[in-house]
């Protein structure tokens, strides 16, 4: 069973524009996957569904074979959704406390909110910058954070949305190697990009957004060849392969 | 923007920076009515000391404070003319400017002696309390009064804390983007004007929802964990001396 399914997903503005149209996908436990589309292909639009963010027009969203709406709670809890711009997800005035809002929202004991802050920064390398403004860190280290205080909440599932996106080659280099990690310590990850060179090396599966339909899915070496046909830079070059386009030494 | 010690939290690890905020506030607002009650210069001299032992307790750095006070000299300069001029009675002798009268001057001066002791009283409440600190005393604070959200309010304080450094960022970004393209050779101010704070509203709004969603990814709720605070013995004897104060000025003759 998927840890994660869409079925007909589709939304549709108040003004008639359709964002998405019919996208059913399933995404399983431990499953590396990244979506990609070029601008206004609705997959940031299709991301916000899989947390409960946005209410689709027809469709629906399962986890675990439930429908989200059953315990949106539950289903925040399960898939930290990370947004593109970092800044607008930091609502602490220190990087400890920016953690520490998950684990409060849950209203967990104080004693445990204590232990896990510690925790989560140490996961992501943070913890010397705990009583930091987050405001003064590097973008490479803004989504660092981001990913600190959702591995605070425990979740199963991490969906980045544009996590490259003005970050220089040392920034990529870091959240890249994050993600990685976080798949490799058993996390579901769902990366949002049309920087397939950047991550698709890591990736077990790709599937591409057109004018909101999902258009390609499948393995990233049978796909990615079409990806110009949508809009999205083919990352290889002749008779290289997905494998060769890590960006991790 | 510009480094303003006034109002940022310097921490240390001093008695007052240790002391239980919620009762640091209490002491702040006694010290407050105190010195609004002051009339003798004894008063002010027993207001003047308690706030320069706190000062120095909390090894916040006196000159830099003193020079961010210029900002409230303003005031004070202009309020001190105002009751100068204002207030009937008879002249000073001998002073050059005609219309000042003594009663003026006095009430003038009492009221800038008032207001410098309060603001550095505030200036050592937030030089030793961090923002985080303060909005959970706030909540603290708030918790018994009934119809007041008073996670909500802690949040709202919370949050203006945080936007206000990236709305500044965003105006300055865009006054340079404007400039770039000579918006300053517009001689209309209104037009000048409209080309910042449009935008700057607008993504201002988009961020806002921005926000929200990210909130309610992370389970935003108005049932949290609540915060804990430590009340040391030493922090009553501050509060009783806040309190002497306070019944010093009441009582003590003001002749």
């Amino acid at each position: 069973m998927p840890v994660l399914e869409t079925q007909n997903l589709t939304h549709i503005f108040p003004d008639g524009t359709a964002a998405i149209q019919d996208i059913s996908l399933r995404i399983n436990a431990g499953e590396f996957i990244v979506i990609a589309g070029a601008n206004g292909s609705g997959k940031t639009v299709f991301i916000r569904h899989l947390n409960g963010l946005l209410v689709p027009t027809s469709g629906r969203v399962l986890i675990d074979g439930e429908p989200i709406g059953k315990n949106i709670t539950a289903a925040r809890q399960k898939i930290g959704l990370i947004f593109q711009d970092s800044d607008s997800q930091i609502v602490g005035q220190t990087v400890a406390e920016d953690v520490a809002f998950g684990p409060e929202n849950l209203n967990l004991p104080r004693e445990e909110v204590e232990r896990i802050v510690p925790e989560a920064l140490a996961a992501v390398g943070l913890s010397d910058l705990a009583a930091q403004s987050p405001h003064t860190l590097s973008g490479g280290q803004k989504r660092k954070l981001a990913v600190a205080g959702i591995l605070a909440m425990r979740p199963e599932i991490i969906i980045f949305d544009e996590p490259f996106t003005g970050l220089d080659y040392p920034g990529v280099v870091q959240v890249l190697r994050q993600i990685v990690q976080l798949h490799q310590a058993g996390h579901t990850i769902v990366v949002i990009t049309h920087e397939l060179e950047k991550v698709l090396a890591h990736a077990d599966r790709l599937a591409i957004f057109c004018r909101g339909r999902l258009a390609e899915n499948g393995a990233p070496e049978n796909i990615v060849i079409r990806a110009e046909n949508y809009g999205i830079r083919l990352p290889l070059r002749h008779g290289g392969t997905v494998g060769e386009l890590t960006w991790l030494r | 923007m510009a480094p303003v010690t006034f109002f940022h939290c310097i921490p240390r690890d001093t008695l007052l920076h240790r002391m239980d905020a919620r009762l640091k506030l209490l002491c702040l607002v006694l010290l407050s009515v105190a010195v609004s009650f002051a009339v003798a210069p004894a008063h002010y001299l027993a207001a003047l000391c308690a706030v320069m032992a706190a000062l120095f307790t909390a090894e916040l750095p006196l000159p830099a404070l003193l020079k961010d006070m210029k900002i409230f000299g303003v005031i004070i300069a202009i309020v001190l003319v105002v009751d100068a001029f204002s207030i009937p009675g008879p002249p000073i002798p001998n002073f050059p400017v005609p219309g000042v009268s003594l009663p003026g001057v006095v009430t003038g001066l009492r009221f800038a002696g008032r207001l410098t002791i309060i603001i550095m009283a505030c200036a050592v409440m937030t030089g030793t309390t961090s923002l985080l600190t303060f909005k959970n005393v706030v909540e603290w604070y708030l918790r018994p009064v009934p119809f007041i959200p008073e996670a909500r309010v802690a949040m709202m304080i919370n949050l203006t804390f945080v936007f206000i450094p990236l709305i500044f960022d965003q105006y300055v970004e865009m006054m340079s983007a404007q400039k770039a393209r000579c918006a300053d050779l517009r001689k209309n101010p209104i037009r000048r004007i409209s080309f910042i704070v449009l935008p700057l509203l607008s993504r201002t709004l988009r961020r806002t929802d921005e926000i929200v969603y990210a909130m309610e990814a992370r389970c935003y709720s108005e049932t949290r964990t609540r915060p804990r605070f430590k009340t040391h013995p030493a922090d009553w004897l501050i509060l009783a001396a806040a309190a002497a104060a306070l019944v010093f000025i009441l009582y003590y003759p003001c002749a």
